[in-house]
């Protein structure tokens, strides 16, 4: 392209592998594989079947909380509802099953319609406020979840089809099939961000909301948008978890689904998502998740106490954090 | 001749991969202004931080008078007596006049507490000097931004400085607040004091510089030389290494054109009232006026992100509604390039082609909103190449663009979206001559091409050369409506004429 006439006087570029190396992705890969390999020579059990199961599990559900944070992170927001969100949307989907007898493919379609709509509540409340999204979704949580419980009573919803069980408990290739849905929102996120048009806008209003307006985009349709896709994400989010349970369980995210928040922060972060908004990475975003469930999973194989466990999680994910700066540094240092 | 008061010999600074400066020699005398000019990325901020203590030399020597000098820490240089100024503000919003002038010492004194009445009267007598009649204790943030440019040379002056380095010092000042600087810098010229000045404002540097010193990609293209044998056409020749041209004043092309954008009696939230104005087909009309004329908002009314409050506005002769820019750009093909490119014009943390294609990307998507990079590309790149954008690659961040680059992008977008009329505000602040030139270059070509230009800008030059009305707006309101001429000084003389009221009033509210 005659366009690219690149300045002489800029340093030379370092080829394009070293330029892999220093992506955050492959950070993350190599921290997985690092932590996989400890794991493995402390406990044989961890690569069993039965353990790859369930931490496939696991992961699936994680990287599609990280997805639903990361979602509204695009747009420079945050959504401390998307447990509350994802509870009230199960909760919603075991009432339509057990009470009103609903075929399960349209319960999980009102479900995630429910998570839409709510998260879509909360974004108008934050473009027509004005207020930031941090006091809007601190105040939705307590609302949706306190809305749910009065309704449900606090009541479990056992009334599960067998077959929707069932997909929670298969496998495919000694992995969990419930990774396949996980699978298809990241390559539908990868094409909305990438491919068009809502996506591209949804990043630029995060990035410089008034550069963007003047440049033609709505950014309070964006931000609406991207809380609607949020909410939708954690409804699905919440569905593999029935699905593994075989129940919707209002406390199965913890007290007002407060459980959700640190995987759902640590997943877009740890894949390179600025917090300000305008920059996101879904392989990253699935890679930090899947490195927090490897994590978790081998520190209680090793029968680290429970009390130690979230001691210890912590300190290593701050660790891995470290160690991947200093090796960007590193290998930036080397590049020039 | 007086003495030398700083000089660099011969000195080179390389970064990895890159000779940022090469041989480069100067001299600055005691009692004069020396100008340093060169195009964006010509070396000059490297040359600055060399004299400041920011980097050392690779090669060369630097002489504080006859004596030749090390700096290895930007103290050093100031216990030398060299003093700057920088382009970016560097005060603490927060802390008060005297704080900031005193910041230095302050740092030095860990634990002891503050007497702030000393440090306040220790202000007192450099702030006279300058005659800036503020309060030692005033906060800073409540100060213009003329005024903060006085407290840093007063703050330089409070070190002792003999010399004095001023990077850009009227990029945000209005013409006004220029003058009365210049007046101070005159002071301190009488008083021995050796400045260097950096601008790219030809006509200012010719103004008052005594001698010029030109960079060209990190070498020396002119050294030492008297300002009193050069045009402004040579310094440009310097500069560039070859002739420009300047824009010649265009002639009224427009005269039997449709008018494209039409305000009847329009209001808006922002405070205008009874704004009436018409650009037509052809047609550059500048709107000219002092930084706070309300020229930007009222832009930004047109655009829809301010509300029209009463009156009309017509597009193509039909009344329409503008509610959001969205609405200015696909339903009525308006566009704007803002002023403030790093807030409001660019997204500097994304690729040149999301920035480029922003505008187009509804025009590109097909029905399901799917939208490919070569979609894209087909209809920004010749409008990038149009611009001559000098970027690695498309997807390179912006931000890591030079200034001239950035606007040209921001320009760009509008061009790629295809609009009928363009609002240009401040197109050319703080970029090089060349880049200046092509912007100008093509504002005339958009014109001649049918597009209605209304162009902002404080740059009287600039809006001689490009306007063919200029219409005069003060305190919200449209004062007059001037047909240009072509000639500076008549032309210089009747605007000024429609805003010099202004002038009285300020001067009555600074003496108050």
């Amino acid at each position: 392209m005659s366009l690219v006439t690149s300045d002489a006087r800029k340093p030379v570029r370092g080829p394009e592998l070293m330029r892999l190396l220093l992506t955050n992705e492959f950070g993350l890969l190599l921290l997985i594989v690092v932590f996989g390999a400890l794991f493995y020579s402390v406990s044989s059990g961890f690569l069993s079947s039965f353990n790859l199961n369930s931490m496939s599990r696991a992961a699936a559900i994680n990287v599609m909380i990280g997805f639903s944070m990361m979602a509204v992170i695009a747009t420079g927001g945050l959504s401390l509802a998307v447990g509350a969100i994802g509870v009230c949307s199960a909760m919603v989907c075991g009432w339509l099953l057990q009470e009103i007898g609903l075929p399960w493919p349209y319960a999980l379609v009102a479900a995630i319609a429910t998570g839409a709509a709510l998260g879509a509540i909360n974004g108008m409340i934050e473009v027509k406020t004005r207020l930031h999204s941090f006091i809007v979704t601190l105040a939705t949580m307590s609302l949706f979840f306190g809305i749910m419980i009065f309704l449900t009573q606090a009541q479990t919803y056992r009334g599960i089809p067998a077959s929707f069980v069932s997909f929670g408990r298969m496998k495919v290739m000694g992995l969990s099939a419930t990774l396949g849905p996980t699978l298809v929102v990241a390559v539908a996120l990868i094409v909305l961000y990438n491919f068009t048009r809502v996506g591209k806008e949804m990043l630029a209003a995060g990035a410089k909301p008034q550069a963007a307006m003047l440049s033609g985009v709505r950014v309070g349709r964006m931000i609406v948008l991207a809380h609607a896709i949020s909410g939708g994400l954690a409804a699905i989010a919440a569905l593999l978890l029935v699905a593994r349970n075989g129940a919707a369980i209002p406390s199965m995210a913890g007290q007002q689904g407060q459980d959700w928040l640190l995987i759902a922060f640590l997943g877009p972060v740890l894949g390179g998502a600025v917090l300000t908004g305008g920059k996101i990475s879904v392989v990253g975003a699935f890679l930090g998740a899947v490195l927090v469930t490897v994590l978790s999973n081998g520190l209680l194989l090793m029968q680290i106490g429970d009390f130690w466990l979230q001691a210890t999680l912590g300190a290593t994910l701050l660790l891995a954090v470290l160690l991947d700066l200093a090796r960007r540094k590193f290998l930036e240092r080397r590049a020039q | 001749m007086s003495k030398i008061a700083f000089e660099t010999r011969s000195v080179s600074k390389f970064f990895p991969g890159v000779k940022a400066l090469q041989g480069v020699s100067m001299q600055m005398r005691g009692g004069s202004i020396h100008a340093l000019l060169g195009e964006n990325g010509a070396g000059k901020s490297t040359l600055i931080k060399l004299i400041t203590g920011v980097y050392r030399p690779d090669e060369g020597q630097l002489f504080a008078g006859a004596e030749p000098v090390n700096f290895t820490r930007p103290h050093d240089a100031i216990a030398a007596g060299v003093g700057v100024v920088h382009q970016e503000r560097n005060l603490i919003p927060r802390f008060s006049v005297a704080e900031n002038m005193a910041l230095s010492q302050l740092a030095d004194r860990t634990i002891a507490p503050i007497d702030y009445a000393a440090l306040n009267e220790q202000a007192e007598p450099w702030l006279d000097m300058l005659g800036l009649d503020v309060e030692p204790a005033t906060q800073v943030s409540r100060l213009s931004v003329a005024q903060m440019q006085m407290v840093e040379i007063a703050k330089a002056l409070s070190q002792q400085t003999r010399v004095l380095l001023l990077d850009e010092p009227t990029a945000s000042l209005t013409p006004m607040e220029s003058k009365a600087l210049f007046d101070v810098l005159h002071r301190l010229r009488d008083d021995g004091v050796s400045m260097l000045f950096v601008s790219h404002k030809l006509e200012e540097v010719k103004e008052i510089c005594d001698t010029v010193s030109v960079l060209r990609d990190g070498v020396n293209a002119g050294e030492n030389i008297a300002m009193d044998n050069l045009e402004r056409q040579d310094l440009i020749r310097l500069m560039i290494g070859r002739e420009q041209n300047d824009a010649k004043p265009r002639h009224g092309r427009s005269g039997e054109q449709s008018v494209a954008l039409e305000l009847k009696d329009v209001s808006t939230s922002l405070g205008h009232k009874g704004i009436n104005l018409e650009v037509k087909r052809h047609e550059i009309v500048g709107l000219y006026g002092l930084v706070g004329a309300g020229r930007t908002e009222l832009a930004k009314a047109i655009m829809g992100a301010a509300a029209i409050t009463e009156g009309e506005v017509l597009r193509d002769g039909q009344t329409v509604e503008i509610d959001n820019p969205t609405d200015a750009l696909h339903g009525h093909r308006i566009g704007y390039v803002s002023e403030n490119r790093k807030d409001e014009g660019l997204i500097l943390e994304h690729s040149v082609l999301e920035n480029a294609g922003i505008t187009i990307w509804r025009k590109s998507a097909n029905r399901l909103g799917w939208l490919t990079g070569a979609s894209v590309k087909k209809r920004t790149v010749p409008f990038l190449e149009k611009l001559a954008v000098k970027t690695p690659s498309l997807n390179q961040t912006v931000g890591n663009l030079s200034g001239g680059n950035q606007q040209k992008i921001a320009m760009a977008k509008w061009l790629a979206a295809g609009v009928k009329v363009l609002i240009v505000d401040e197109p050319t602040v703080g970029i090089d001559v060349k880049s200046k030139a092509y912007l100008h270059e093509l504002l005339h070509e958009l014109a001649n091409d049918g597009t209605a230009v209304l162009l902002i800008t404080s740059d009287l030059p600039e809006m001689i050369s490009l306007a063919d009305r200029i219409l005069v707006m003060d305190e919200f309101v449209i004062k007059g409506d001037v047909k240009n001429t072509g000639d500076y000084k008549t032309m210089s003389q009747s605007v000024m004429e429609h805003i010099h009221h202004t002038e009285d009033e300020l001067r009555r509210a600074k003496a108050s």
